[in-house]
Formats: structure tokens, sequence, C-alpha cells
């Protein structure tokens, strides 16, 4: 069952429904919201996801890092946080 | 026989003491108004703009005439077939929030002219329904001739009658600003917050842009609509001091919640219109230079006559000034087959002066325009790209305006969502949630269209959500204006904003 997320690209002017799955690693998660924000955002190569003000190891998976419905999360560039 | 001095006075005061039901059933607080007061306390109710029916009728008479006689003379079809394309969609966005929004204000008046507390009030709402049903007519009427041209302008009559984003974000706001609204909260949130404040802005701006436009057609019917509304916008000051000298927290809390949810939704109005719909040579001021020239000075005068205090927030819309509105246009035009007019994308001298006009965030939202720009390259012109760039994840909405959760700068959004009752909401902004805070059981059940998606009663996949809930076709929903063919997208040098 997705899980349905609001995801906040650093650059964007727009948060965005992500729906992520479970498993999903937490970079598959990031590499998603890039994707969707692409047309306003050029893609970040070394980017990190935000999650209740920390950042996330991006080898756990969505669950793992405890997401649920409707949490948001921010992918922002490596180098500004 | 009475002079009209004498009589004018006899007319309008028309109040007697009830002997066979009590005055709180008559005009009961949930219908009145908060705080319920005696009519003793309402009984010195007066305005400044003192006029009888015959008068009334006289003036508007020769205002419509006046409307007719432009309309015939400059505002044919021909005429407005040369109009600039932005300015044009400029049209299409006006020409489907006022018409049936100043029918609700019909509702809301009326409200006034059963349950106003005087009848000196009860009058002026009369002819304030009055009023407003002219401003619903006159623009369903120039429109329409428009309808046969151009199927875009059928959003006129068609707008509020469908679920389409912004229908309802602009439904969320006129549903409680007027037509579910008590007498007291109706008429110090539109006469005061609405009409004192953002009229203006819509108005005396409008009329000046449509000017500098050619468009001459639009710019009488908003001058004569203005007329209108600087008059009945004075129902709203005796009202308010009234209500302040028995509860001036209830007072500062509805001028506190009426001025952002009006914020929220003129800027988008407005904004657009000015800095990105209209010619770059026909552009007399930024919305920021109008803005702190007509609203924000003239509204922080108005508060400080009746000894309120700025909103809480007001750093905020400070903030918001510099950015909210090209957050909002750079959303709608990557989403802009949600909508039923089209968009143009700043060309490097409008963001040349965008940028000198709002310095402070430009260079984040010159990086957006550079991204859609590139697109535009990488796929090439020409209406069969459209979708190509576009938009394709659901944009997200917040659960009190309604509108995207574009608030904040692009490298930081104010979006936060709050868990309430087992339930989540977010909100795009601290304001939002706040009002939403206030008086959660008026908002909490209300989807907005992210949640109607997800429940099933919205449909997820984009082209149904576009015309099976938006009720749009593919020859209506908005595209670029020009699809994707600017000369200055054949250069390497767009950037050179």
């Amino acid at each position: 069952m997705p899980i349905p997320l609001y995801g906040f690209m650093q650059g964007d002017t727009v948060g965005l429904l992500i729906l992520a799955e479970e498993d999903d690693a937490i970079q598959t998660l990031a590499g998603k919201l890039q994707d969707a924000a692409s047309i306003r955002v050029a893609r970040i190569d070394r980017v990190q996801v935000v999650y209740n003000d920390k950042s996330i190891d991006p080898a756990l998976t969505v669950a793992q890092a405890g997401f649920e419905a409707l949490d948001r999360f921010d992918v922002i560039s490596d180098e500004q946080k | 026989m009475l002079s009209r001095d004498e009589w004018l006075p006899l007319a309008r005061k028309l109040d007697w003491d009830y002997s066979y039901v009590r005055e709180d059933e008559v005009f009961p607080e949930v219908i009145s108004g908060h705080p319920w007061l005696p009519h003793s306390e309402w009984k010195d109710w007066e305005e400044s703009f003192k006029t009888s029916y015959r008068e009334y009728v006289d003036n508007q008479y020769e205002k419509d005439m006046a409307v007719y006689a432009v309309r015939d003379a400059v505002g044919r079809l021909e005429n407005v077939q040369k109009l600039a394309a932005p300015w044009m969609n400029s049209l299409k966005v006006h020409a489907a929030a006022l018409p049936l929004a100043e029918f609700t204000g019909v509702i809301g008046n009326l409200r006034g002219t059963r349950f106003g507390r005087d009848s000196a009030w009860r009058t002026m709402a009369t002819f304030g329904a009055l009023d407003e049903f002219r401003h619903t007519q006159i623009p369903l009427l120039l429109f329409h001739q428009l309808v046969q041209w151009d199927s875009q302008f059928d959003w006129a009559h068609k707008f509020y009658h469908t679920n389409n984003w912004f229908a309802v974000a602009a439904r969320h706001f006129f549903d409680e600003l007027t037509l579910g609204q008590n007498a007291i909260e109706f008429h110090i949130a539109t006469n005061f917050v609405l009409e004192t404040g953002f009229t203006n802005l819509q108005f005396v701006g409008l009329a000046s842009l449509a000017r500098e436009s050619n468009d001459h057609m639009f710019e009488r019917m908003v001058t004569s609509i203005q007329t209108d509304e600087a008059r009945h916008a004075q129902i709203g000051h005796p009202v308010l001091e009234t209500v302040m000298k028995h509860d001036p927290k209830y007072v500062q809390y509805l001028v506190d919640k009426w001025f952002w949810r009006n914020w929220r939704l003129f800027s988008i109005l407005t904004g657009l219109s000015i800095d990105y719909l209209t010619a770059l040579d026909q552009r007399p001021y930024s919305f920021k230079e109008f803005m702190e020239e007509w609203i924000i000075d003239q509204f922080l005068s108005s508060l400080d006559e009746f000894g309120l205090k700025k909103p809480w927030y007001w750093d905020t819309v400070m903030d918001e000034l510099e950015i909210y509105h090209h957050m909002i246009y750079a959303s709608a035009y990557t989403y802009r087959a949600t909508l039923w007019f089209n968009f143009v994308i700043p060309s490097p001298a409008e963001r040349k002066w965008l940028r000198q006009k709002y310095p402070k965030h430009w260079d984040e939202m010159d990086a957006v325009w550079e991204q859609v720009s590139e697109r535009w390259r990488t796929v090439g012109p020409g209406a069969a790209n459209e979708m190509a760039v576009h938009g394709t994840a659901m944009p997200t909405f917040c659960d009190l305006c309604q509108l995207p959760l574009s608030a904040g700068t692009p490298r930081k959004n104010t979006a936060r969502v709050l868990a309430r009752d087992g339930q989540k909401y977010i909100f795009c902004s601290e304001p939002c949630q706040w009002i939403f805070l206030q008086e959660p059981e008026r908002y909490a059940n209300h989807k907005d269209i992210v949640k109607r998606v997800l429940s099933g009663e919205a449909p997820a996949e984009l082209p149904k959500l576009l015309t099976e809930y938006f009720r749009l076709t593919p020859d209506t929903w908005g595209k670029d204006a020009y699809s994707g063919n600017y000369d200055w997208l054949r250069t390497r040098d767009s950037s050179a904003a």
C-alpha cells in the first residue's frame, strides 16, 4: 500500500504528493521527488532527505525511518544543510 | 411636503419596539452576529452616503448607460481581439473569478438587509445587494459576447460550478465570507477588510492596468463597479465602531482573519495580472509597489483610525509581498492545464524587470524559469509538446485557503503539518494554521483536492482529473499562449536577466 507524503524539493515553488512504498530506500524517495520536481528544479547530484527536522540515513527504508501517511519531507542539497 | 433632508432620516430610521416577540428572536445572534446587543446600542448607526431609492436608481441608470456607451464604442469583439495575449488571459481570470463572487455578495448583503441591527444599516445593505447584482450582471453581459470567439471565456459562468482547484479555493473563501456569514462578520469582513482594503487593489489597480493595456471596456467596467464599492463599503465602519465598544478583541480577530484570507486570494488574482499578464511596456508599476502605495499605507491608517493593531502576522505579509505570487505563477505555469486560461513565460527583459522590482528572492525564481525554458528548448516549440513542459506529479494544497502549498521561498517552503483528532492537516503558512485552529469545527471536514483524490472522490489520473473533475477540455485548459515559441528561447542567452 503506497504511503502518500508531502514532498518539498529545495528550489521548488510548490509541494508535491509523492507516493512512497514502505520498502523504498530513502535515496529512492529522494529520487522520486527530484523526478517529480524536475520541470522546475534542475537535478542536484548530492542531496539529503530531511524528516522531522533531521537528516535521514539514505540507506534506511521509508518504513524504518518512521514515515506515516501525509507526513512532510524535504529534499535539500547536501551542501546546504 | 417634507424637504429631502427632512424626509431621508424618516425613511431610513424605521425601527420600533417589539411587543409580541423578543428582540433576540427577531435578530438571533447566530445570524445577526456577535456580540448580541440591544437595539439601543445600534440606534445611532449612521453612514456618510445617505441616499434615497429614487436617487440610487437615477445614479445607477446613468452609470449603466455610461458602461453601455463605452461597450458600443470600444468594447466590441474586434476591439477585444486586438488586445495583447497576456492581458487577454488576465481578462479570462477576472471573467471567471468576478461575476459569481459578486453574486455571493448579493446574498451577504441581503443578510444585512434582514438581520442588520438598525434600519439605516438594513436600508444601506439593500442598496449594497442591488449593487452586487449589477456587478454580477455587467461582467456576465460583457464577457458573454466573447464566448463565441474563445470558449475559455465560458468560465465566466462555469468557474464556480466546477471542482477546479482554484474554484474550490475561491468557493471556500466566498462561502465563508458572504454566503454563510452572519450580518456583523459579513459587514466587517466584506465592507471594512475586503472593500476598504482590497477593492482598491482590484478595481483602481485593474482600471489603471486596463487603461495601459488599451482595454477601455474593462477599465470602464471596473471603474463603474468601484463607485458602488466606495459607497457600500461605508456600511462596515459604523458596524465595526459599535462592536469595538463592546468586544474589541473580537474585531481584531476578524480583521486578522480576513486580511489574511483576502491577501491570499487577491495577491494571486492581482499579482499575476500586474507582474505577468500585462505586457512589460504597459506595466505602470509592480504588484509590490501598488500594494505598498494603495493597500498597505491606506489599510494601516484605517486600522489606526479605529484603534486596531496591525495583524500579528504583518511581517509575513511583507515577506510574501516579495515572493508569494511569483511562487504561485511559476507553479501554475507548470500546471497550466489545470486552469482555464493561458500563460506566458517571462522573457529575459521581463525577468530583468522582475529582478529590479523583487531583488530579495529573484535569483531563486530565475533558476525555476531557466529550468522551464530549458525544457522547452529540449522538446522544441509547438502545441504537441505542451504536456512535455508540464508537471506530472500531483501538486498539494493548503487545508485552510485551499491554494497550492507555495508559501515561503523556493529555498524553504513554509508548509506545516498538524495532527489533530486522528487527522492530519497541512497548511501553507502559520496564519492559515492559526485561522484553522480558531474555529476548527468550521474547517475540519472540508477536503482539499489531494484528500479528495486519496479518498477516491476525485480521479487520480491527470487527464481524468482535468476533464471529469475540473470540467476542462483540451480546448479550454490552459496552455502556453505561444506554445513555447519565443524568439529569445532560440538563443542560449535566455538567462540575460
